[in-house]
């Protein structure tokens, strides 16, 4: 009987470990109500989980495996891998020191207040953009000259990124798009991203935290040890915002895990179920 | 005995935390937490697709009148990194489904934990979370 129940309760234990490897515990920012767990805090640690962590005396917070940074075999860090996290999934607030409050100009906080949950853009099986992370594994493939960010899911996509030495091109040749145009550059253990030309289309977060076509990131990728890894990323968009911001989350990786097809379009039912203003 | 209750104590363990985190929209906008619901009956139909895998559950009402229940669970990824396979619950099987119903009035819920006739649990995952 108890063998059973233990090969029934096998798939639910491993499923409670991939939750807890993916997903951070609800940090102090979850609303009332929802105190036990968070649905929609971001996959991996935030600053606000690294800090309640450390006041509780619990250290750093739960990563990946730890060991040696590899190397290319040109000597450069190797961030390739399979990871999880490293952006902002409810709210991209969860990624700013605790009473930071996001620098939103007047029409852009306006736009986010009339913001339907119905319309948000991954609900709707379109791209995270950037710096938005689906809860779901992405694979870094990184070469001499290229970096690709494979999304499993929602959408199964990919991000370009140019390593090869090239500056931007004239902007009149950017069209604005979900992803932007990037440019990276690896020193040391950080892979630092420049990017332009994002659309306005995607939302930050589950909130609905907007932008505009004149943002610009710069996101700084730090590979800390084998298993884990920061993603900061500063956002300058003088249209939403009064002045620039950074948000950091964590990335985690995988070791062993390999994508798997989601193709969100297949059977997307919730969109038209979804009600009310956006929000957690 | 005590093995039993031990291992009762770690299905409860597992089953509380066990609120969901992959869905790609909001759970709050769709389900309603406040709104449990417990549904018993036989599966007719199972869609293994993305973004959430889901099956239709013929729910007799006590005047016999039957409704078709369309319910949710997480990606067929996160089932299947978890254990579970598509022919986890199948056509014809009987199944009791806890879960939340949709806000908006559909027959629609997202389904936390799913047991089969023989008390077997099934897809202990969904695609949101309720803190219940």
């Amino acid at each position: 009987m108890i063998r059973r129940l233990l090969n029934v309760l096998a798939p639910a234990a491993a499923l409670a470990a991939a939750l807890f490897i993916m997903q951070a515990p609800a940090d102090s920012q979850a609303p009332a109500g929802k105190a036990t767990f968070d649905p929609t805090a971001p996959a991996g640690t935030d600053r606000a989980d690294a800090a309640k962590a450390k006041a509780k005396g619990k250290g750093k917070a739960k990563g990946g495996p730890a060991g040696p940074i590899p190397k290319t075999a040109k000597g450069l860090t190797d961030f390739s891998g399979i990871w999880n996290g490293g952006g902002p999934v409810g709210d991209i607030k969860q990624g700013m020191p605790a009473g930071e409050e996001l620098p939103l100009l007047p029409e852009a906080k306006a736009l986010m207040a009339s913001r339907q949950s119905k319309d948000d853009p991954e609900a709707n099986c379109l791209p995270t953009g950037v710096p938005r992370i689906a809860p779901y594994p992405w694979r870094i493939v990184q070469t001499d000259t290229h970096i690709f960010f494979l999304f499993e899911g929602n959408i199964h996509s990919y991000r370009q990124i140019f390593i090869d030495g090239r500056p931007f091109p004239p902007d009149r040749d950017i069209d604005p798009t979900w992803y932007g145009y990037s440019i990276g550059k690896i020193e040391g253990n950080v892979l630092t991203v420049e990017t332009k030309g994002y659309n306005d289309k995607f939302w930050f977060d589950f909130m609905g935290t907007p932008h505009t076509e004149k943002m610009t990131t710069v996101e700084r990728y730090t590979r800390t040890d084998y298993g884990n890894m920061t993603v900061e990323t500063t956002i300058t968009d003088p249209g939403a915002y009064s002045k620039p911001f950074t948000v950091k989350f964590a990335a985690t990786l995988r070791p062993g895990e390999e994508l798997m097809e989601y193709i969100c379009q297949e059977n997307q039912q919730d969109a038209a179920h979804l009600q009310g203003k956006a929000g957690l | 005995m005590k093995g039993k209750l031990a291992v009762a104590a770690l299905a409860v363990a597992l089953m509380v935390p066990l609120v969901p985190v992959f869905a790609h929209h909001s759970f709050a906008a769709e389900y309603d937490a406040n709104k449990p619901v417990t549904l018993k009956g036989k599966v007719t139909k199972v869609e293994w697709t993305n973004p959430h895998a889901r099956f239709y559950v013929d729910v007799a009402d006590p005047t016999g009148k039957v409704t078709n229940w369309n319910l949710e669970l997480a990606s067929p990824n996160v089932l299947k990194r978890a254990g579970w396979q598509r022919d986890s619950i199948k056509e014809g099987d009987v199944v009791t489904v806890e879960g939340s119903a949709a806000k908006d009035g559909a027959k629609m819920a997202n389904a936390r934990a799913v047991t089969l006739a023989d008390g077997k649990r099934v897809f202990a995952g969904s695609s949101g979370g309720d803190g219940k």
